[in-house]
């Protein structure tokens, strides 16, 4: 694991949060406006609907469906060179939020526009834990 | 609310100058000398007197080290007092930006000529096109990375809901290419295939290597002034009337569950279309910024020229060609003329609607769409240039 040369988050009091929540819990962690109810995604201070500062870290069901899917074939950081190809999809969360991501255990060319899919957990590191997802039904 | 205010600008600012300097690789260029380069040309194009340039707009490009005080350094180098001036960066949506601000600058008494200057040694210079998207990089846990993955999100998305194909988005690089073979400053001239497209390799999926704008060195400059100026015609070219403008912006990537398919971008083109009281079939001809493919078949839908989901189907048979109903950038666009972020979108614009377009000039031009949009999606503009003004 030392050996990671990948991208990693830099870990900070806003967002530990939601790293500690996927290595501690195996759950995708994101902030609930106390005010408003929304949801945010990307981690901030306010809320970007309705402005109020705070909000609740909620666990969510890790659940949600691909809006969209591509493929890296180009290496742009050395560190995916024996990746490629791989995919990226961009899932829409069942509680609202959305974020990028990978689909793992299948073949790029059953990840699939529409597809529904669950949290899978990928511990890269001691500290982090990198949220990708699997099909929801194997 | 604000639209009667708006529509008080149209006509209120014309192009009078352009300039650009040689594309592709220029070894020994730096964004300074490229900038400034453009800018003489452009001066030597309009016949106006540096001496009576008072507004000096820039775009840093991805290669200057001074970043957003680059308009200092230009102004240093040029030898300009201005009385109004500043750089901005927007990636591909700051061409049509600055040319916006210069002419509410000059409609409004804040400046009478000025200069949009932008310069970039991305190819020789080592240009930042590759990094991770999202702020600080946070997308390259993921492997998210480079200037195409976001263009491929969209494209994927059009193709699962619409059923466009990877051959549609080849019609778009085949007349960008056919168009820059017609230009002999273009970068890119060799003709190319439907075939050649789909042979070329995979970048990100869906997308091609002839899906991808290039990466150039290069300078443009386009000179604003008065329209009352404009009209005196006392200047070495034609006027290219502004005639409409508008802007629209999300910051909202993720936040927006329809952010792939940039909705703000048709309501740039809504602005631009009231303030110069036109519609779609007002176009002569379209300058529809071109980073990947799919972003003209975007533009199509956004400008009204087909339905939602149409634009696939709306490409094929030449009909973004010379020739065809709707000539798509004349001169090549950044897929094959030259990557210069938009900027030359603009020149194209005026060299159309000026009859100086050689073998690819539209016959007829009066009315000309010129596009823009940067960062991840999130910048747009449309600005309609006329030949005359319009009524």
């Amino acid at each position: 694991m030392s050996t990671y040369d990948k991208p990693l988050p830099e870990l900070t009091e806003d967002n530990r949060p939601f790293w500690d929540g996927l290595r501690e819990r195996s759950t995708l962690t994101m902030q609930k406006c106390d005010a408003c109810g929304h949801i945010r995604y990307p981690i901030g201070r306010i809320c970007p609907e309705c402005l109020a500062p705070g909000g609740t870290w909620t666990g969510l069901s890790g659940r949600g469906e691909v809006l969209s899917r591509i493929v890296f074939h180009q290496v742009y950081n050395k560190a995916f060179a024996d990746d490629v190809p791989y995919n990226v999809v961009l899932v829409q969360l069942d509680e609202g939020p959305r974020m990028f991501s990978n689909v793992v255990g299948v073949p790029n060319e059953d990840v699939r526009v529409g597809m529904r899919v669950r949290l899978h957990c990928d511990p890269v590191t001691a500290e982090v834990t990198i949220p990708r997802f699997v099909p929801e039904e194997p | 609310m604000s639209s009667l205010k708006a529509e008080s600008l149209k006509d209120r600012a014309a192009i009078v100058g352009v300039g650009k300097t040689p594309q592709g690789k220029v070894p020994g260029s730096t964004q300074l000398s490229l900038a400034t380069g453009a800018f003489t040309a452009a001066l030597e194009d309009s016949g106006l007197d540096k001496s009576e340039i008072d507004g000096l707009l820039t775009f840093p490009g991805t290669t200057a080290p001074e970043g957003p005080l680059n308009y200092l350094r230009v102004a240093e180098t040029l030898g300009i007092d201005p009385a109004y001036t500043g750089s901005m960066s927007m990636g591909g949506g700051t061409a049509g930006a600055l040319v916006q601000m210069a002419a509410m600058a000059v409609a409004n008494g804040m400046a009478t000529n000025v200069a949009c200057v932008f310069g970039d040694a991305a190819k020789t210079g080592g240009s930042r096109f590759n990094r991770a998207s999202g702020w600080g990089d946070s997308w390259g846990i993921w492997g998210m990375m480079g200037a195409a993955a976001n263009s491929a999100i969209a494209a994927s998305r059009h193709m699962a809901l619409y059923g466009t194909t990877s051959e549609q988005l080849g019609e778009v690089a085949v007349a960008c290419r056919r168009h820059a073979s017609l230009n002999p400053d273009a970068v890119m001239r060799k003709p190319i295939t439907i075939e050649d497209h789909q042979a070329s390799r995979w970048i990100v999926e869906p997308l091609h290597l002839l899906d991808c704008c290039l990466i150039s060195d290069g300078g443009v400059c386009v000179i604003v002034t008065s329209a009352e100026r404009a009209r005196a015609r006392d200047l070495k070219q034609p006027p290219v009337f502004i005639s409409g403008m508008g802007q629209a912006y999300t910051s909202r990537t993720l936040e927006r569950p329809d952010w792939w398919y940039v909705p703000h971008q048709k309501d740039a083109l809504d602005r631009a279309y009231a303030m110069a009281g036109v519609g779609p079939s007002d176009i002569d001809v379209a300058q529809l910024y071109d980073n990947f493919t799919i972003s003209v078949l975007l533009w199509l839908e956004h400008a009204g020229f087909c339905g939602v989901g149409e634009a696939g189907p709306y490409v094929e048979g030449g009909r973004i060609q010379l020739g065809g109903d709707l000539p798509v950038n004349t001169a090549g666009g950044n897929l094959s003329e030259s990557y210069m972020e938009g900027w030359l979108h603009i020149v194209e614009g005026v060299r159309q609607l000026r009859g100086d377009g050689g073998e690819r000039q539209v016959d007829g031009a009066e009315v000309c769409l010129v596009t823009g949009r940067g960062m991840t999606l999130n910048c747009s503009n449309a600005m309609i240039l006329s030949k005359d003004g319009l009524k």
